[in-house]
């Protein structure tokens, strides 16, 4: 097999015959990414309602449900609500303490079964016991970490009490989230992707972030739109206004 | 400059330019030693030989102030890839980017350069334009063809669907892949006919050949013309 | 496609594309619905210009040092867990893979869709070497069934009918489906979802991988891409070394961007950003992460006039204006990737002599320069190509020739007068009405199907004395 040195070799030999077609330059990062983190957010605190309309706009475009709740007491009845009305009773959620709010007392009430990831307990036993559980599942409900306006996209960091699969193998996807996660623009994503890549231990437990935008979906069958082809079938976020 | 397929299988496109130009007020020359632009060895790859004939044109044509042209893929070959031809001689070059400079296709000369937008033309009849693909993605030209063609008061001008869609011909493509060819030009003439237009414009004697060379195979009441023939009222019935 | 295939030349390919009724319907049906979700898209996104061209200069900025992009990008990897490998060549490359699945005790492996892994016939050498590699992408799914190769860079199948796929499902599945997308969608959610709960790996592509983080970006709409990178114990990516781009504030330009120009989306469902294999705190997630770092060919091309065809961002827009791949479909093509952007790219990974023909299919009409995302300028380097294939001697001589003949006439007038007159002599037994029919040889090929003008009786020349 080539080694390194030989393969990068031969491309920098390459690179050294020309100049190249035009002068081109990359995209300019931030430069403290953190601080202009950090601007983005206080911009957004003041423009969180006009956000929030576009992504509503944006997000009900590709086929998302949007509902909103005064505060996190009122989520676990949305969700009791959506489970009723696609005569489903099984849920898999985030860890609690990750989401900031505990379904499992409403919705065992209703004989719903719920399986939360917990945080700390990552051993192969409770591995494959929470594939298994996801697996059956068929409303996962986590959080969501940034939630961008102008494409209406979800956007979720994996990690510890933050599964990966939650929002990607129950025939129904719900994320709850508050006016601080709100952006508007792709580009204020990549700022804050910047700031978070600066530190990673501290701000990323996990390896993985999806972009969420709307169901799973696909057109390879004369390009004709369905929905659910690997992953849900919806996509439901819950907007709490209570900051 | 008449064009190789203009000078030899379309003579009535370049008459009715000439007088059209006289018309509006212009002296008319043509140096009689031109032959082509050499754009068909150009996208063939031969580009030892399109330099040639290049080099040739360019001196040719020394000294007029405009040079006018009835195809907007021979005015592109001049304006864009002539100077990059010549580029290894430096009096050559010079010479090709002056000549680029006073080049233009014949609608973007009547409307930019004479800044005319009205023609008075006896033509009576529904039109459907194509846009040539050198024009509209070469020349990024659409507008000053449609411009005059809606001006003749007795032209009512139907926009043609997928207008900008190219009719197959592709210089020796059409000869290369002759089927390829026509089935693309089938598309093309389908939409053509459903427009129910009488005459099928378009401003480049290579796409009059493919386009019109279809519809008379296949019977079709369309006649395809050039611009310059509405424009100059020369068109038989 | 089998060298058997290739053996037919290229026009009889394109030939029998042309009298394939289904294919035509297909091909019809799904391009043009592909130019309208692209048109509508851009038309709403004034932005879009600019960043086409912040796009391009990235890539071709990126190109400039892409030696201390891929270092940077493999440190990082490595950093965070994953091992990465250097495949020179398509043998190298599908060998790492082997290797790897002999070691881990690998029997089944799970794939998103990557045309990367099609270049080097992956799949095939997983087979023989007794891996069972299990397409998840409902069009590779679809021609994995039926045995094919893909026929367009973004969907597979775009080839097949509803129809045909019914078929192919009832037939392949047995079971009896409609011809119901819907009914089919859902077929193969159930046959692959337990495929992805149990496969050893996952094997992918890479949409763009990030070097300042050592992140492998996927972009995809149906949730295959995710599983196939969360639920195996091993993940591998096969990335051409072109994909590398510096950082995620670059990244976010061609997101803006790709999505819209493939499928008119604004984003797809699921833009998935990998970073190592898992971290201790995930339940989920690999245990191992390999990138496998594709050449196969594209370092030649840097300094060479494809070099361009290195910023493609692999969207199959060009595919779905050209009047070409409109009308024969991918499969006529005979390589793994179709349309214009294929044709630069079956020269840069099989050379030259490849594209002897594929050089020439294509009017130059430019409209795949138009909508590409990164402003390829692929109807220039099809003319470079042609050039190429006059200089290396590849062209036939008899063309050669002829064309060699025809800048004699054009550098001659009295020559160019001499051939006019010869012409008008010979077409007489030609012409109806003006106009020729049933010419002989290479004019043939027009006459079949197309009148010609006859020669002038007076050429404009002829007639310029009267005129002026």
């Amino acid at each position: 097999m080539t080694a390194r040195a030989e393969f990068l070799d031969r491309i920098r030999r390459e690179v050294a015959r020309t100049p190249g077609l035009f002068g081109a330059a990359t995209a300019p990062r931030p430069a403290q990414p953190a601080a202009a983190a950090e601007t983005v957010r206080r911009e957004l605190a003041e423009r969180w309602p006009q956000a929030l309309d576009r992504f509503r706009l944006e997000f009900e475009r590709v086929a998302g449900v949007f509902h909103r709740v005064a505060d996190l007491g009122a989520v676990p009845d949305i969700l009791v609500r959506i489970a009723r009305e696609r005569g489903a009773g099984r849920f898999v959620t985030w860890d609690p303490g990750v989401l900031g709010f505990d379904a499992a007392p409403v919705l065992t009430r209703e004989g719903l079964t719920v399986v939360a990831a917990r945080a700390g307990q990552e051993d192969e036993a409770s591995r494959q016991r929470h594939r298994a559980d996801a697996a059956a599942a068929q409303i996962g409900v986590t959080g969501a970490d940034l939630v961008l306006a102008e494409t209406g996209t979800l956007v979720l960091l994996s990690g510890s009490g933050r599964p990966r699969s939650t929002s990607l193998l129950p025939d129904v996807h719900v994320a709850v989230f508050g006016r601080d996660r709100l952006v508007e623009t792709l580009e204020q994503v990549g700022i804050v992707l910047e700031s978070l890549h600066v530190d990673p231990p501290r701000s990323m437990s996990g390896a993985m972030i999806n972009f969420i935008t709307g169901p799973s979906r696909t057109a390879d069958i004369e390009l004709t739109l369905t929905r659910g082809v690997h992953g849900p079938k919806e996509v439901h976020a819950i907007f709490v206004e209570a900051p | 400059m008449i064009t190789c397929l203009g000078d030899v299988f379309f003579p009535e496109v370049g008459t009715a330019m000439v007088r059209l130009l006289r018309r509006l007020g212009v002296e008319v020359g043509f140096p009689e030693a031109q032959t082509c632009c050499g754009m068909p060895l150009f996208n063939s790859g031969y580009h030892h030989d399109a330099a040639q004939v290049a080099a040739r044109t360019v001196k040719l044509f020394e000294g007029f102030p405009h040079v006018v042209v009835p195809s907007g893929s021979c005015a592109w070959m001049v304006k864009t890839e002539y100077p990059g031809l010549l580029r290894g001689d430096p009096g050559l070059r010079a010479a090709a980017e002056s000549l680029a400079r006073r080049t233009h296709e014949l609608s973007q000369f009547i409307v930019d350069v004479l800044g005319v937008t009205t023609i008075d033309s006896p033509f009576v009849g529904t039109v459907t334009y194509h846009d040539s693909c050198h024009l509209l993605r070469g020349l990024g030209e659409s507008r000053a063809p449609r411009t005059l063609l809606h001006s003749v008061r007795g032209v009512e001008l139907v926009e043609l669907p997928g207008a900008d869609q190219c009719c197959g011909f592709g210089g020796s493509f059409s000869v290369r892949l002759p089927e390829v060819s026509t089935a693309i030009l089938d598309r093309k003439l389908g939409n053509v006919e459903a427009t129910g237009a009488r005459c099928l414009v378009a401003c480049d004697a290579g796409c009059l050949m493919q386009m019109g060379g279809g519809l008379t195979r296949r019977g079709s009441r369309v006649k395809a013309v050039h611009l310059a023939q509405v424009l100059a009222g020369e068109v038989d019935a | 496609m089998s060298d058997a295939a290739l053996r037919v030349p290229f026009p009889e390919r394109a030939g029998a594309a042309l009298k394939d009724a289904f294919l035509q319907e297909a091909l019809t049906i799904a391009t043009t619905k592909f130019i309208d979700l692209r048109k509508e898209s851009f038309a709403g996104f004034p932005q879009g210009e600019a960043l086409r061209d912040r796009a391009r200069a990235i890539k071709e900025a990126t190109l400039q040092h892409l030696d201390t992009h891929l270092e940077r990008l493999a440190d990082n990897v490595e950093r965070v867990g994953g091992t990465v490998h250097w495949a020179t060549s398509a043998d190298e490359a599908r060998e790492i893979v082997l290797r790897l699945c002999r070691d881990r005790g690998v029997r089944m492996a799970v794939k998103s869709k990557s045309m990367a892994t099609e270049e080097i016939d992956l799949n095939e050498a997983l087979e023989h070497a007794g891996v069972t590699p299990v397409e998840t992408d409902l069009g590779e799914y679809i021609i994995q069934l039926a045995h094919e190769k893909p026929s367009h860079i973004i969907a597979p199948a775009i080839h097949k009918t509803k129809g045909q796929v019914a078929e192919l499902f009832s037939r392949e599945l047995h079971g009896e489906f409609p011809a119901d997308p819907e009914i089919l969608t859902a077929v193969a959610r159930r046959a692959l979802r337990e495929k992805f709960l149990q496969a050893d790996m996952g094997i992918t592509g890479a949409n763009f991988a990030v070097a300042d983080t050592g992140t492998i970006v996927l972009v995809t709409n149906e949730g295959n891409g995710r599983m196939v990178t969360s639920l195996p114990r091993i993940h591998v990516a096969l990335m051409g070394i072109e994909k590398v781009i510096p950082s995620m504030t670059d990244l976010m330009v061609f997101l803006a961007i790709l999505a819209r120009s493939a499928t008119g989306q604004k984003l797809s469902s699921y833009t998935t950003l990998v970073r190592g294999p898992r971290r201790p705190g995930e339940l989920e997630g690999p245990e191992e992460l390999h990138l496998v770092l594709l050449d196969n060919g594209r370092s030649r091309q840097i300094a060479s006039t494809l070099r361009e065809a290195l910023y493609c961002l692999r969207c199959g827009a060009c595919l779905n204006v050209c009047p070409v791949y409109r009308q024969i479909g991918g499969h006529a093509y005979g390589h793994t990737y179709p349309g214009p952007i294929g044709i630069l790219l079956t020269a840069m990974l099989k050379g030259d002599r490849s594209v002897r023909d594929l050089a020439h299919a294509s009017s130059l009409c430019g409209a795949c320069k138009d909508v590409c995302p990164v402003r390829i300028d692929i109807p220039r380097m099809l003319i470079e190509l042609r050039e190429h294939l006059d200089r290396e001697k590849i062209a036939p001589w008899t063309e050669r020739a002829v064309f060699r003949l025809f800048r004699r006439l054009l550098l001659s007038p009295a020559a160019f007068r001499l051939s006019v007159r010869a012409g008008r002599w010979l077409q007489r037994p030609f012409v109806h009405a003006g106009r020729l029919r049933g010419l002989p040889l290479l004019f043939g090929s027009w006459t079949r199907t197309r009148d010609l003008p006859a020669v002038a009786s007076r050429t404009f020349r002829e007639q310029w004395k009267d005129l002026r």
